[in-house]
């Protein structure tokens, strides 16, 4: 591989891995934080991804070569805007009947059954989005600034994405901590319990469900511009299903460890097998892929359902209460100072739980 | 001082029918619970209690009925408003949230602390931290008040069954009460940790909450309530103190087949 092909897939490494990010925390607060089984997440990509091309790509005309509806101009971040709304807007739709009060396994069931169903419907109905070929001839963004046909750009478009990830980070960091992400916990472990101490679990899991939507819908629209194509193969449901296992890795209820789920789902065992050496048949590699990613759900499922990295303990200190008298650590004379906290706090727990 | 009964009751039942498909769970039952009153409500399995119990908290709708808090009619009414008046309940199954700390299972009981205002969580967020800094003061004078300090910390699915009980009640007290509701409040509890509960179902009602307790175990029945209600087949068999309604031919009957 030459420096500039690798240069290229480096930065198209990057871009992506951003773009999983946004999703691994656009669904790590409809399923980590609020228990919601989004099995059609990447719909709701899809959707962001859709309408940012069709807003871009101008009016369709007879030498377009591609079908879709409402073809316009506009500028690059209104498009981003617009993707995210319709992330939203589609999760709204889609949330007055799947949000509803019901088991979650019938919920999950339903949400991948519409995945199913949205997807085999954009490539029946090919005058929406140009069915199975999809959108292509997107083009790149901010072109007056660097040259859409360099490296140089891809770089400088990756920046723009992570510095997207920076602020998406902030917000649902802020969200998840507040009250409302509390309450948002609080159903997800109990949701009669949750409304008989006064949340409204359905508006909660609705709001959530819009908010995750909108998160999902950016991400789709910063992948289009930098694919500048989207076919209904982009948007697969075991897409969903990758995202789901990063979350389980990476740690649910856990947006910093999402990051790590991602990498090491989404970059180590999707992205990085296409640089390796083809074997077997064609498409082995792939399926194999799809094989380990399903031996990893499984094995988080087994070992640890609350996820690898396990959520942060709020502790009462940060309300302003008084730090905690912990009995003296018997057995910690001998460990390492930085092991020395951790063995308290456990000695902590079980004190407390011996003295009742 | 005024005798529990001298009130104006806080809720009243009236005529309530609880249906699940044809089984008729609630049959016609009438009763009320006055401020600083514990109403008892014992019977065998399956008598229907919970389901009259989640009529009352909104987590079933009855087929008929009404029900009325305060003189107001919430019979329509979602759990979540009628928590919002000041209804809170225990679980049959203890129902603690389980990924989160014992304090923040208290923190998230709080007034105003429901989430329903994405605003208020967020961006309005200096009256939020009002309410928040409120309901931690609570939250710390109850778990001195309950002797859980040191599992302050803890996720409630770490605590033992009595434990999960405490944190329940400490919950509904979160939230300044007008009615308590409470499901077999003593079962699975150690002797030491009922004992606490029961002192302190006293103490809640004495403060003028009115309690609606189911409760298998009959020295609980006797020494917690003012009241007591007995239920057979989805209707209330006889109604009086302890005492009267354990003389009840009909009592008799039904607990002894
Ligand atoms: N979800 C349900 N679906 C169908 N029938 C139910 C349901 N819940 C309860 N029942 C039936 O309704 C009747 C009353 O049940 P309920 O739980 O109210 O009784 P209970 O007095 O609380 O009994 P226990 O002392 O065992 O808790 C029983 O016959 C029960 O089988
Ligand atoms: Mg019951």
């Amino acid at each position: 591989m030459s420096f500039s092909s690798l240069d290229f897939y480096l930065a198209t490494v990057v871009v992506i891995f951003g773009v999983d990010v946004l999703s691994a925390w656009g669904l790590n607060l409809q399923y980590g934080y609020a228990g919601i089984p989004n099995f059609s997440f990447i719909v709701f990509q899809a959707a962001g991804a859709y309408t940012a091309a069709i807003l871009t790509l101008g009016p369709m005309t007879a030498t377009s070569g591609q079908t879709y509806v409402a073809g316009t101009h506009v500028p690059f971040p209104v498009a981003l805007l617009a993707a995210m709304a319709a992330g939203a807007a589609l999760s709204a739709v889609i949330g007055v009947f799947a949000m509803k009060r019901m088991r979650a396994d019938y919920q999950a069931a339903i949400l991948l059954i519409l995945a199913l169903i949205l997807n085999q419907f954009i490539v029946t109905d090919t005058s929406l989005f140009n069915g199975t070929s999809g959108l292509a001839n997107v083009s790149r963004p901010l072109g007056s600034l660097v040259n859409p046909s360099t490296t140089g750009w891809q770089w400088a478009y990756a920046a723009l994405v992570w510095a997207i990830c920076a602020v998406v980070l902030f917000a649902v960091q802020r969200l998840s901590r507040s009250s409302w992400g509390r309450a948002l916990r609080a159903q997800r472990d109990h949701d009669a319990a949750a409304a008989a101490l006064g949340c409204n679990v359905v508006a909660l899991k609705m709001q959530v469900f819009v908010i995750g939507g909108a998160i999902a819908g950016l991400s789709g629209g910063l992948l289009v511009f930098y694919l500048q194509a989207f076919n209904t193969a982009s948007w697969g449901y075991e897409e969903t299903l990758a995202i789901f296992v990063s979350i389980l890795i990476g740690g649910v209820a856990n947006n910093w460890g999402v990051i790590l789920g991602t990498f090491l789902v989404q970059i180590v065992f999707v992205e990085v097998p296409n640089l390796l050496p083809q074997f077997g048949y064609i498409g082995l590699v792939d399926a194999l892929e799809w094989v380990v990613i399903g031996l990893l759900w499984m094995a988080a499922i087994a070992l640890r359902p609350q996820g690898v990295i396990p959520e942060r303990r709020v502790r009462a200190e940060r309300f302003g209460l008084p730090a905690l008298r912990r009995a003296p650590p018997v057995a910690a004379a001998a460990a390492a100072p930085g092991q020395q906290g951790a063995h308290e706090e456990r000695l902590g727990a079980a004190g407390g739980a011996s003295r009742r | 001082m005024l005798a529990p009964g001298d009130l104006r009751p806080l809720v009243e039942v009236e005529d309530l029918v609880v249906s699940y498909g044809a089984v008729r769970a609630v049959d016609g039952v009438t009763i009320s619970v006055a401020p600083g009153e514990v109403l008892g409500i014992v019977g065998p399995n399956g008598a229907g209690k919970s389901s009259l119990l989640a009529a009352v908290g909104g987590q079933l709708r009855p087929t008929s009925g009404r029900i009325r808090l305060d003189g107001v009619d919430v019979t329509k009414l979602s759990p979540h408003r009628r928590a919002r008046r000041g209804v809170v309940r225990t679980f049959q199954d203890t129902s603690e949230f389980g990924r989160l700390t014992v304090f923040e299972n208290l923190l998230v009981a709080g007034l105003g602390m429901h989430g329903a205002s994405l605003y208020a969580a967020t961006v309005g967020a200096r009256a939020q931290a009002r309410r928040t800094a409120t309901a931690a003061a609570r939250a710390a004078e109850l778990l001195a008040r309950f002797e859980l300090e040191p599992m302050r910390d803890t996720y409630a699915m770490e605590l033992s069954g009595g434990q999960r009980r405490l944190v329940e009640v400490m919950r509904g007290l979160m939230r300044e009460p007008k009615l308590m509701l409470l499901d077999e409040p003593t079962v699975g509890v150690a002797p030491h940790l009922s004992e606490q509960l029961r002192r302190e179902y006293r103490r809640i009602a004495a403060s003028g909450v009115a309690v609606l307790m189911i409760e298998h175990v009959l020295e609980v029945v006797e020494e917690v309530s003012d009241r007591v209600v007995v239920m057979d087949n989805g209707s209330v068999i006889a109604e009086g103190t302890y005492d009267e309604v354990m003389q009840s031919q009909a009592v008799r009957e039904a607990y002894l087949g």
